[in-house]
């Protein structure tokens, strides 16, 4: 819960540690460099240009951290609805990185994002979803032999 | 349900085949162009596909675009999954070569088998017409006279046309890491350059400053290629005492495992649709230069391209 | 009057019913796949191009141009209903079209959208038959000091897209340019924050950025508050048509757009983003509705999407007069024209008038299909926000993925997708605004590799970036632009000091 009455901006802080992280592995990386431009500036010269923003921008947090801020994030989040579309991400990444294809990977991840705005009809949006997939499948792949990655369920198509 | 059944019976039948009349098999090719849409690998697997396609000798072929790092990408994911399969073909090029050198690429095209070497386009040595510069040895004394002011321009750092450009540079007798490179995204953002006149000389395909170069607004000083190609004026850098060659050959591979005998199927497949009319019509089309080579020589010619590639790269700085 | 001749030859030509077939063809199938997020007009015509192998010259060109013009309508029609723009060059408009969409105006917001396109391409269409010998003289001579400049002059602008915290606007920008700083350096070849991962060699895409913070990051963020704070379906408010008050605030907007968008669309390295950034804020600031702006202005649509459009034909003018592709599609195209032995070119309007003309006519032709064609699905398009939201986020959710997976079958790049989508619902809640990282990510290593450019030329003299006049004034301009606010609150101040 967010307390109005709190004397910093928590995310600000979190935000400007990580804008200074970043700006780290930035200077890290352009520091390792070793092709060097024979005729004006290197390719490195941007990565100090753009660390340096950072941390201007991390220091301008760390300042509006402590400062009376009226925009805080007030609206709490559902993280059960979060959840659900996690695992439907989870469902396309994993279906096309094991090779399990495209319409799997793609009717799970309908029937989970419909789960999460509130479905319960799991198996009837599943159905759904599956449906859409292989119309897409048959209309990219099929009628433009647009390459969609295909596992078992393509490969009988 | 009719394509079902169309591809349990084409299994059927492949069965079949393959237990003895092997030669007369089509094949279904999946072919990886490493690049994107519009690429000059993109256009060279589109070229296989619709060949092979039209001459028969493939009953379908499909291209799937893998763009990234120079074509790298692509080798990576086509070493890793095309295994012994005769249908996978991978598109590729002297860029490639250099990518994998300049990129450090742990999967390299020792781990691939060649089938062919395709098309070999010459590259292109131009000033603008209003240049001072008439003959490529004006360019040498130029770039002799005052290399960090004689500008190149030319597509990306490392690629071949940044290789022509060293090498022209130490042929001058200066320092090939010393070349004033500027490089562009392809040779349309050059060829403004050019035609703007910010640049001293450029190095593109010759078929990409083809327009330009009849209609004299650029002016062609030499080629790369090693021999004088019909229909172009301008002479080869070896023909002009500069001791360069350069050629931007394109090839195609095969699966890291395939048996012998699919890489003699292959093989012949390739060098039946090279010899058809339909292939000939599309290197003119194109504006393509044919380079065939066949497998056993092309291995050879393989490793020694490798060889010089590394040699330039190290020169530029650009690999170790 | 040669041109006009010329043309009436061209109109005679491709009004034939089977061209007329190929236009329509090619403005349906670009319209439909323009309006899916992340599957952009290169990739369908690329694979349209086989298809074509059997048609005359004239009958694919035609084709082509409905479909490259098709896909540049499509791309705002989601950026204004859903807030998930397709492609980069639509990120503006979804700005203020989505508030005006959320506000019941969703109507009028793709109206103006489709009227302004058909506006700026048709006038730009004219620029093209009629001024591209001109367009193209200053187009070659436009050196990387200039790109340099008018970079300047569009990071400016920028502050234009912040929202309420300046802070936040900028940490935004800084995050696109940093991602712009991923992959193979063009100049040097040197990788940057590539961490040995080889599809990182390439860079971050702009569509998948643009795919991930839109599509995916408002999928969370809409999911997160949903079943607590339910969205009610946006009512239609009023008339879904333009009122006279919208064709009067669209109208000059559209000009502009498109004034802006044709020449810098013609520039060999311009592009369609970079006039749509300049077009939004030149209207936010000559509007007499400013206050409007961010919450649904109708100005902050009509003029970006006029300069898209414009844009669009703008590309044409180097493909054409140079064979000079500056993008993605024009490459595609090109390589159309070279199946047929055709080498785009000086000498192409003189060795093939006919089919050159043949292809400006049939794009006036595809223009004028695209608004029959558009402006009855307003209609049709604002009844999708009937669909309950489960599925009508489950299908956008499956397109978005499907543009990914169809440009780049990489895991690597579906990983990149979900982590720019969950980085857009953090960006959502803690109110950054996500404009600014595209921007950041189109003009960071633009702005970067022409620098470079420049000083390369002058072997490190950072002088001539004010040696060439265009470019001098571009930065006085932007430095004006940068400064005169400041200025102007300083004076504003004094003298309410004063009262």
């Amino acid at each position: 819960m967010e307390t109005p009455s709190r004397s910093f901006n928590g995310p600000y802080v979190i935000v400007g540690v990580a804008l200074l992280a970043v700006a780290a592995i930035t200077v890290w990386d352009a520091s390792t460099m070793r092709i060097r431009a024979q005729y004006g500036v290197g390719a490195d010269a941007a990565s100090y240009l753009i660390a340096g923003f950072l941390v201007l921008l991390a220091a301008g947090h760390f300042i509006g951290a402590f400062r009376k801020s009226d925009d805080l994030d007030a609206e709490p989040t559902d993280w059960r609805a979060i959840g659900w579309i996690a695992l439907a991400l989870t469902g396309l990444v994993s279906a096309i990185g094991l090779g399990a294809g495209f319409i799997l990977g793609s009717t799970l991840l309908f029937a989970f994002t419909a789960r999460a705005f509130g479905r319960r009809a799991l198996l009837v949006d599943l159905l759904i979803g599956a449906a859409l997939a292989v119309l897409v499948y048959f209309l990219f792949h099929g009628l433009l032999t647009l390459h969609l990655p295909e596992g078992p369920l393509e490969r009988l198509l | 349900m009719h394509k079902l059944v169309k591809s349990v019976l084409g299994a059927g039948f492949a069965v079949a085949l393959s237990a003895g009349i092997a030669s007369a098999q089509e094949f279904e090719f999946n072919i990886i162009a490493p690049a994107g849409a519009g690429g000059g690998w993109d256009g060279a697997a589109r070229s296989i596909q619709e060949v092979m396609v039209a001459t028969g000798q493939a009953r379908s072929a499909q291209v799937v675009n893998v763009p990234g790092a120079g074509g790298t990408v692509g080798l990576a994911q086509f070493a890793a999954s095309a295994g012994a399969d005769p249908n996978q073909l991978l598109v590729g090029g002297i860029t490639m070569v250099g990518a994998i050198i300049s990129n450090a690429s742990p999967v390299s095209l020792d781990q691939v088998t060649p089938i062919a070497r395709l098309t070999g386009d010459p590259l292109v040595v131009v000033v603008p017409s209003s240049s001072s510069i008439q003959t490529i040895d004006d360019l040498l004394a130029a770039a002799k006279a005052d290399v960090g002011g004689t500008i190149w321009a030319g597509g990306s750092a490392g690629g071949a046309d940044h290789m022509l450009a060293a090498l022209i540079t130490e042929a001058a007798g200066e320092d090939p890491a010393k070349v004033n490179y500027v490089a562009y995204s392809g040779g349309g953002e050059a060829l403004a350059a050019m035609l703007g006149g910010q640049v001293t000389a450029g190095v593109s395909g010759y078929g990409e400053w083809q327009g330009q170069i009849e209609s004299g607004d650029l002016r062609a000083l030499a080629i790369s290629y090693p021999d004088p190609i019909e229909g172009i004026e301008a002479q080869p850098l070896k023909a002009q005492g500069v001791d360069v060659e350069l050629v931007n050959w394109r090839a195609v591979f095969a699966a890291p495992d395939v048996s012998d005998e699919d890489k003699a199927r292959l093989s012949a497949a390739f060098d039946a649709m090279v010899s058809s009319d339909e292939w000939k019509e599309l290197l003119v089309a194109r504006g393509w230069t044919d380079y065939y080579m066949p497998a056993d020589e092309f291995s050879a010619f393989l490793e020694k391209e490798t060889e010089s590639v590394r040699g330039v790269l190290q020169a530029l700085g650009l690999a170790q | 009057m040669d041109v006009l001749l010329n043309l009436f030859a061209g109109f005679a030509s491709a009004l034939t019913v089977s061209n007329l077939i190929f236009a329509a063809v090619g403005v349906f199938i670009g319209t439909a796949v323009g309006v899916l997020p992340g599957i952009g007009p290169a990739l369908t015509v690329a694979l349209l191009l086989p298809v074509t192998f059997k048609l005359d010259p004239g009958g694919s060109l035609i084709m082509f141009a409905g479909i490259y013009y098709g896909g540049m309508y499509g791309g705002s029609t989601t950026a204004i209903l859903l807030n998930t723009p397709g492609e980069a060059a639509s990120v503006v408009t979804a700005l203020e079209g989505n508030k005006m969409a959320r506000a019941g105006r969703g109507g009028p917001a793709l109206a103006t959208a489709a009227i302004g396109s058909f506006v700026a391409a048709l006038v730009a269409t004219f620029g093209l038959a009629f001024l591209s010998p001109i367009v193209v003289q200053i187009a070659v001579r436009f050196g990387p000091w200039d790109y340099f400049g008018l970079m300047l002059i569009a990071f400016v602008t920028v502050s234009a897209t912040f929202g309420s915290s300046p802070l936040r606007g900028l940490t935004s920008l800084a995050f696109g340019l940093w991602l712009g700083l991923v992959g193979i350096d063009q100049l040097t070849g040197q990788a940057r924050l590539t961490f040995g991962v080889p599809q990182l060699l390439d860079g971050i895409e702009v569509t998948t950025l643009a795919v991930g913070l839109f599509a995916i990051g408002e999928a969370l963020h809409v999911a997160g508050r949903h079943l607590r704070n339910p969205e009610k379906p946006i009512p239609v408010k009023g008339s879904p048509w333009m009122t006279k008050e919208d064709w009067r605030r669209s109208f000059f907007p559209w000009l502009r757009g498109t004034l802006i968008g044709f020449p810098i669309g013609g520039l060999p390295a311009g592009g369609a983003e970079v006039p749509t950034f300049l077009s939004y804020n030149l209207e936010r600031r000559l509007s007499k509705h400013q206050d409007e702006f961010g919450k649904g202005a109708i100005e902050g649509v009509a003029g970006p999407e006029a300069a898209n459009n414009a844009s669009a034909a703008g590309t044409l003018v180097p493909l054409l007069t140079l064979g000079l592709p500056t993008s993605a599609t024009a490459a595609v195209m090109l390589a159309g024209f070279q199946q047929y032995n055709i080498q785009p070119g000086p000498l192409l309007f003189v060795q093939h008038a006919d089919l050159v003309w043949a292809l400006i006519a049939s794009l006036f032709i595809a223009n004028v299909m695209l608004l029959v064609l558009n402006l009855p699905l307003v209609g049709l398009w604002v009844r999708l926000l009937a669909i309950p939201l489960p599925w009508l986020y489950g299908g956008i959710m499956l397109f978005a993925a499907m543009g990914t997976v169809a440009a780049n079958p990489s895991v690597v790049e579906l990983l990149m997708l979900v982590g720019f989508g969950t980085l857009g619902f953090l960006m959502r809640k803690f109110d950054y605004p996500i404009a600014p990282a595209i921007v950041g990510l189109i003009l960071g290593p633009m702005a970067d590799s022409q620098l470079r450019r420049a000083l390369q030329m002058s072997q490190g003299d950072p002088m001539i970036l004010l040696q060439h006049p265009s470019s001098a004034v571009m930065i006085g301009l932007a430095t004006l632009a940068l400064v005169a606010p400041l200025i102007f609150k300083g004076l504003s101040k004094m003298q309410s000091d004063e009262d």
